[in-house]
């Protein structure tokens, strides 16, 4: 008899509800979820089904009321704040959607931030940034800030930017909202690549069906709840 | 170097590079401070510069006796009986003696005169006066001869009125001629004018009058001795003290008044300025809460969001306290300035803008920029994440 893996992202009997003007809103009335390690998961849903305190709880940004939230082998849901700051650092990227690079700081300063937390020398630092930038098609681009560069060409800053530490999760907001069709499609074809060749597990919400159709399968969230799952053909 | 450290000089760096796009608002901050610094380093330039004024004019080795039991020359009166029995007594009194055995000392009086709509003291004193005093040099001309209406000039005075040697001033009812300057180190001796103590007391009505007796010391220990034999006479309250605690307990009264007004006015600002520099810096927290929260979202501490900020104050701060610094320098150091002194004339002094009072002035200046800079520095540690995840960098 073979055991089936436990899942990498495991959410079990998740609640969660925030106070809006004295009452208490439910968001989440026990949520479950599983996301085995290396898949593409792609989060839809109308606005306010809950889709930004999802990706804030498994950024570690946010915590459940109740429930469990596993990542790997780590119990989000009981750890501090600090901690969540430490476990967010050397296990997740974040790729935002407004890009949210330091205007003042190059494409290389801005990729090396997440390495500024691990005991690294200045040479292996500089190392590892060329070597994602090169990833993600912007070699030469190191002393550019972001201001003299394309939106396309920022999120890719950004996606260096998180996956420069080697994370085994990516967190994706909306990474496409922000960019034309074609740019949208480089990035989007980034990611893929990230998940294929590099085995990243990928969680990326957005509102974009095309986006989606780049995932592994897709889930439907609304009014806190998911409604439906397709997995791409 | 740690993460926490390269976190941080991170943080700082975003925040200073980041300024430009505050400029207006920041140089406000800065420049509050730089005011306050400058007018609390004026208050303790004009303090500092008249205590140096006063302790320049008193030696510990001269002893001034004063009667009628007041403790300033104006007042005092010390009847010819009292200096003849001083005279008379024999023994060791403290007090140096000349080679034919009389003690060294000079009787003066201090008549307050106008010249030029502005009171001076003009001090009548005997041949000794200039002699019995330390680091008392005539810088030009000679020194007035007994009985003469002659005045020597100390050089402030001199250079602020004209005064040259060979020329004619009415004082009082009668014409005077300088017939040379002083120079006392730029102490407050050199706001006087000095004469014969009889031409004064006969040009102003005094005869007889005797305000204070100056007496050199055998040495500084020795005016316990002159204390102790002057107990002995009973015909008056007598009071000796060495010239510098005398000058010393002016200064002291006449310097903690400026104090006294300068500090409150500067605190009072400072605590504008620092109401300033909140504003300032909240606007800072404010114009960069998505690249706190963005790195704070990427693992960095608390700390580094709290030191960015506040450094930032800090650096801003500085800079103030060194504009007011250099402004308060360039303006006020050397500065003449004058007031209203013992005998009720004026006495000139010049603002010395010390190292102390730089440190001073400083300090409250980085004080402005330390507590105004915190209470933003913690806004920043607690600014929600979610902020950046939804906010348009």
């Amino acid at each position: 008899m073979t055991q089936t893996p436990a899942p990498y992202i495991a959410l079990s009997g998740v609640r969660k509800a925030y106070r809006i003007g004295g009452e208490m809103m439910p968001i989440f009335a026990g949520l479950d979820l599983a996301i085995p390690r290396g898949d593409f998961v792609a989060v839809m849903g109308p606005s306010g089904s809950g889709k930004s305190t999802l990706l804030n709880m498994l950024a570690g940004i946010d915590r459940p009321d109740a429930g469990t939230l596993s990542i790997g082998t780590s119990r989000l849901d009981q750890m501090g704040e600090a901690a969540r700051s430490a476990w967010r650092a050397h296990n997740m990227g974040i790729v935002f959607q407004f890009y949210n690079l330091l205007p003042m700081l190059t494409a290389a300063e801005n990729v090396e931030l997440p390495l500024l937390l691990k005991p690294l020398s200045r040479k292996e630092r500089r190392m590892r940034v060329e070597k994602v930038l090169d990833l993600v098609g912007l070699s030469g681009r190191e002393k550019q800030y972001p201001a003299m560069m394309s939106g396309g060409q920022q999120q890719r800053i950004g996606i260096a930017r998180a996956i420069v530490s080697d994370p085994g999760l990516l967190l994706c907001d909306e990474p496409t909202g922000d960019l034309d069709r074609k740019s949208a499609d480089e990035v989007l074809d980034m990611l893929r690549f990230l998940n294929r060749e590099l085995e990243k597990t990928i969680v990326m919400v957005t509102h974009d069906p095309q986006a989606a159709l780049y995932a592994r399968r897709t889930l439907h969230l609304d009014k806190g709840d998911f409604v439906e799952e397709k997995r791409a053909a | 170097m740690s993460t926490h450290t390269r976190q941080a000089l991170v943080m700082i760096r975003t925040n200073l590079s980041s300024l430009p796009r505050r400029s207006a608002i920041s140089a406000s901050m800065a420049l509050s401070v730089a005011l306050v610094v400058c007018v609390l380093a004026g208050f303790l330039s004009m303090a500092k510069g008249f205590e140096t004024a006063l302790s320049g004019a008193g030696s510990p080795a001269v002893a001034v006796v004063l009667g009628g039991g007041t403790n300033q020359e104006t007042g005092s009166d010390i009847p010819a009986t009292v200096i003849r029995t001083l005279d008379a007594m024999t023994g060791d009194l403290g007090v140096a003696r000349d080679a034919g055995g009389k003690l060294v000392s000079s009787r003066e009086i201090v008549a307050p005169v106008d010249l030029s709509q502005r009171t001076m003291a003009l001090r009548g004193m005997d041949a000794a006066g200039p002699s019995i005093r330390d680091g008392i040099t005539i810088s030009a001309g000679r020194i007035f001869t007994p009985g003469a209406r002659e005045i020597v000039a100390g050089n402030r005075l001199a250079e602020e009125f004209g005064l040259q040697v060979g020329d004619t001033v009415r004082l009082g009812a009668v014409d005077w001629t300088v017939v040379g300057h002083f120079s006392a180190h730029g102490s407050a001796f050199e706001s006087e004018l000095w004469a014969d103590l009889e031409a004064v007391r006969a040009a102003f009505d005094r005869q007889g009058q005797v305000q204070s007796l100056k007496l050199r010391l055998a040495d500084p220990a020795s005016l316990k001795r002159l204390q102790g034999a002057l107990a002995t006479i009973t015909e008056t309250p007598l009071v000796a003290v060495s010239e510098a605690d005398l000058y010393a307990a002016q200064s002291g009264r006449t310097a903690s008044l400026i104090r006294l007004f300068g500090w409150p006015v500067a605190l009072l600002m400072a605590v504008g300025a620092t109401a300033g520099a909140l504003n300032t810096m909240t606007s800072s927290v404010s114009d960069r809460t998505v690249e706190i929260a963005t790195v704070r979202a990427l693992g960095f501490s608390r700390l580094s969001a709290f030191l960015g900020t506040w450094v930032e104050a800090v650096v801003l701060a500085g800079a103030g306290v060194f504009l007011g610094l250099l402004a308060s320098w360039l303006i006020f150091n050397g500065w003449q300035a004058s007031t209203i002194g013992a005998n009720n004339a004026r006495m000139a002094f010049q603002l010395a803008v010390t190292p102390d009072v730089l440190l001073t002035a400083g300090l409250l200046g980085l004080a402005i920029g330390i507590l105004g800079g915190a209470l933003p520095a913690l806004a920043a540690t607690r600014l929600p994440l979610t902020a950046a995840l939804r906010a348009r960098g």
